[in-house]
């Protein structure tokens, strides 16, 4: 290319131009970057880069450029891990939350004659990948979210809190820890439903689970199992521990009282609690343990808490 | 006279570079090694007025074949000819006693130039 | 699947070019480092695009994968990958001569990674009369399937891949990474070319 078209589109490209020499004084700039760093090119050309553009980091910069001069080699600096290197404003000032132009530089050697003379940097405006990208993750974050939380009432679905029973039973067993699991049911919810309504039946969910989230602890945790059915895991607790956290959940749920269209409306709930024993090979027999409690709970009248038979007989031992 | 020449180095292009970079009567009669444990026995069994020598090779590595040949006392002058040209190496070789250091890949001109110094042309 | 086979002679000449760029790689980081390098001879094997995966299956443990583009006369181009174990980086910062606050880990990891092959390639490319240019290096998610899922990803737009494993060990540091080339057939044809060019010539 002639050297003639070649500054024509130096000129007229949309990436900034910056041309230092080895004491990084700055020797050339193109229009774009004249534009939008704003400044006189008489009081640019021949000053310090660091005179010109006081925001750089230093010694970083320093570090940087020191690699392109002794190596010989191209180095990046990208947005993704540094913003912008130079503060200029970017063309889209109202859709992005930045101050500043999102920048990916390329640092180029550049010879005459085999000698190594100066240093372009190449800026470009990544501002609209940045913004999107943002967009991306925060979109990809609440995917994250929306795949562990129940919709309904804003604890683990059952997906997630099987997951995270998995990981607990692991590592209770390996470091051979306490282990509790509490799951729960209320007691006649379809005659609820029938009676007053789905959406009732919802207000009760949900309030079950805020009543439920407030009685526990920050290393419990809670899901909804299925249907009117809850499950909480309680590491590092004995059944004492467990039977005690059961009893509070019971009774604070039993003395509730929920208002929906001007009617209070009660409730009770039976629990099943079961910890973790020598025979449970898998995270599911500990939901079997609970879950046989749970069904004792229901079978000899309801509203009450029982613990999982084995243990039973070890308590009465 | 024309002097022995050994060249031992792992790579078949690295020892026809060598042989190329050596005048005639020089590489006409010159000896190949492929690693530092077959020039150890070609030097044990015959004189050798000169060795080419790569560093990193399997087996045996040039850095062996100096030890070799200084534990042996033979009076063999020894160019290093290495890719790894580092400082460190450079004085390591010296005081092992390679007579010169050479980078690869080997240029004639400064070949020569150490062959000349040693009267060796 | 196009398995290419690269001649005795050609895979001989192909592993002194790399020692050879090795070797003046490592002296100039050695002079940017200030430390000295101690260098092995890399191994290079060629690698077809179904058997890389596994190939790589050891590397799963990698925390940190860094890809660059490069791209030369003669239809030479290809992908290079940086590898990094989880104990190596460590001290980094310390070993590229930042202060440790003044950049983040990911940034260290990949300001390495782009010296590393750039100086590699640069040399190779001057002794095959060739000159590269890069993409800028991207880190690719530190996700523990991350190499498996970028290859894969990959799949269709290469075949078969030179494996070179560079052992880059700096004293006082105690620190290595694993370089990986992935060339496109094409790119590796037009690189044998260029070899037997080379080995005509003795």
């Amino acid at each position: 290319m002639s050297a003639n078209v070649c500054e024509m589109i130096a000129e007229q490209i949309n990436t900034g131009i910056l041309v230092l020499d080895l004491e990084l004084t700055i020797v050339e700039w193109n229009r774009y970057l004249q534009v939008h760093a704003n400044k006189h090119s008489n009081e640019v050309l021949g000053q310090s880069v660091f005179t010109v553009f006081p925001e750089l980091p230093r010694r970083w910069f320093e570090r940087k450029l020191a690699s392109v001069i002794q190596l010989n080699t191209p180095n990046f600096c990208s947005w993704e891990q540094r913003h912008h290197l130079f503060e200029l404003p970017h063309t889209r000032p109202i859709s992005t939350d930045s101050h500043f132009m999102a920048q990916n530089c390329t640092f180029l050697p550049i010879e005459k004659q085999g000698k190594l003379t100066h240093i372009c940097i190449l800026i470009e405006d990544a501002t609209d990948v940045c913004h999107y990208q943002s967009k991306l993750n925060s979109a990809l974050e609440q995917l994250a979210k929306a795949n562990k939380i129940d919709g309904l009432t804003q604890v683990f679905n059952r997906k997630h809190w099987e997951e995270c029973l998995a990981k607990e039973f692991g590592r209770a067993r390996r470091y051979q820890h306490e282990l509790a699991l509490i799951m729960f049911d209320l007691d006649r919810f379809k005659l609820l439903n029938d009676s007053y309504g789905h959406q009732c039946g919802d207000l009760v969910l949900i309030e079950t689970a805020n009543i439920t989230k407030s009685l526990l602890r920050i290393c419990d945790q809670f899901g909804r199992y299925g249907g009117e059915e809850f499950a909480v895991i309680l590491p590092e607790t004995d059944l004492d521990g467990a039977l005690d956290v059961a009893e509070r959940i019971r009774e604070t749920l039993e003395h509730s009282v929920i208002k929906f269209q001007g009617e209070d409306i009660r409730f009770s709930t039976s629990v099943g609690v079961a910890t973790l024993s020598a025979d449970n090979q898998r995270y599911e027999d500990l939901i079997s343990s609970a879950d046989k409690a749970l069904y004792d709970a229901k079978s000899t009248g309801r509203n009450k808490v029982c613990a999982a038979r084995q243990e039973l007989k070890l308590l009465v031992n | 006279m024309s002097s022995s020449v050994l060249i031992c180095d792992d790579s078949n292009l690295a020892r026809k570079q060598v042989l190329r970079s050596l005048p005639e009567s020089l590489s006409s009669t010159a000896q190949l090694a492929t690693n530092g444990e077959e020039a150890l026995e070609l030097l044990s069994q015959q004189n050798f007025d000169l060795l080419f020598l790569d560093l990193t090779m399997p087996v045996v590595d040039g850095i062996g074949v100096l030890e070799g040949i200084k534990a042996a006392e033979l009076s063999v002058n020894v160019f290093v000819i290495s890719a790894d040209v580092q400082p460190e190496m450079q004085s390591k070789v010296m005081q092992l006693g390679a007579k010169a250091f050479l980078r690869k890949p080997v240029q004639k001109e400064l070949l020569h130039h150490h062959l000349n110094e040693y009267g060796l042309l | 699947m196009n398995q290419l086979i690269l001649t005795a002679d050609q895979q001989d000449c192909l592993q002194e070019l790399i020692n050879v760029a090795m070797g003046q790689a490592s002296d100039q980081l050695a002079r940017y480092l200030d430390t000295f390098v101690h260098l092995k001879v890399p191994s290079i094997e060629q690698v077809s695009s179904e058997h890389l995966s596994q190939s790589l299956h050891q590397e799963e443990q990698a925390v940190a994968v860094v890809s660059q583009g490069f791209f030369g006369y003669e239809g030479i181009r290809g992908e290079a990958l940086l590898v990094y174990q989880p104990k190596d980086s460590d001290r980094l910062a310390d070993l590229l001569g930042y202060e440790p606050d003044e950049l983040s880990v990911e940034e260290q990891i990949i300001d390495l990674s782009s010296i590393l092959t750039t100086t590699f390639l640069n040399v190779f490319a001057s002794q095959i009369d060739n000159q590269m240019s890069y993409s800028a290096p991207r880190l690719l998610a530190s996700s523990q399937s991350s190499i498996s899922e970028h290859i894969e990803q990959q799949q269709f737009t290469w075949d078969a891949a030179l494996k070179v494993k560079i052992t880059y060990q700096v004293t006082d540091y105690s620190f290595n990474c694993d370089m990986i080339l992935l060339i496109p057939s094409a790119a590796i044809i037009n690189i044998t070319t260029v070899i037997d060019r080379i080995l005509e010539a003795f």
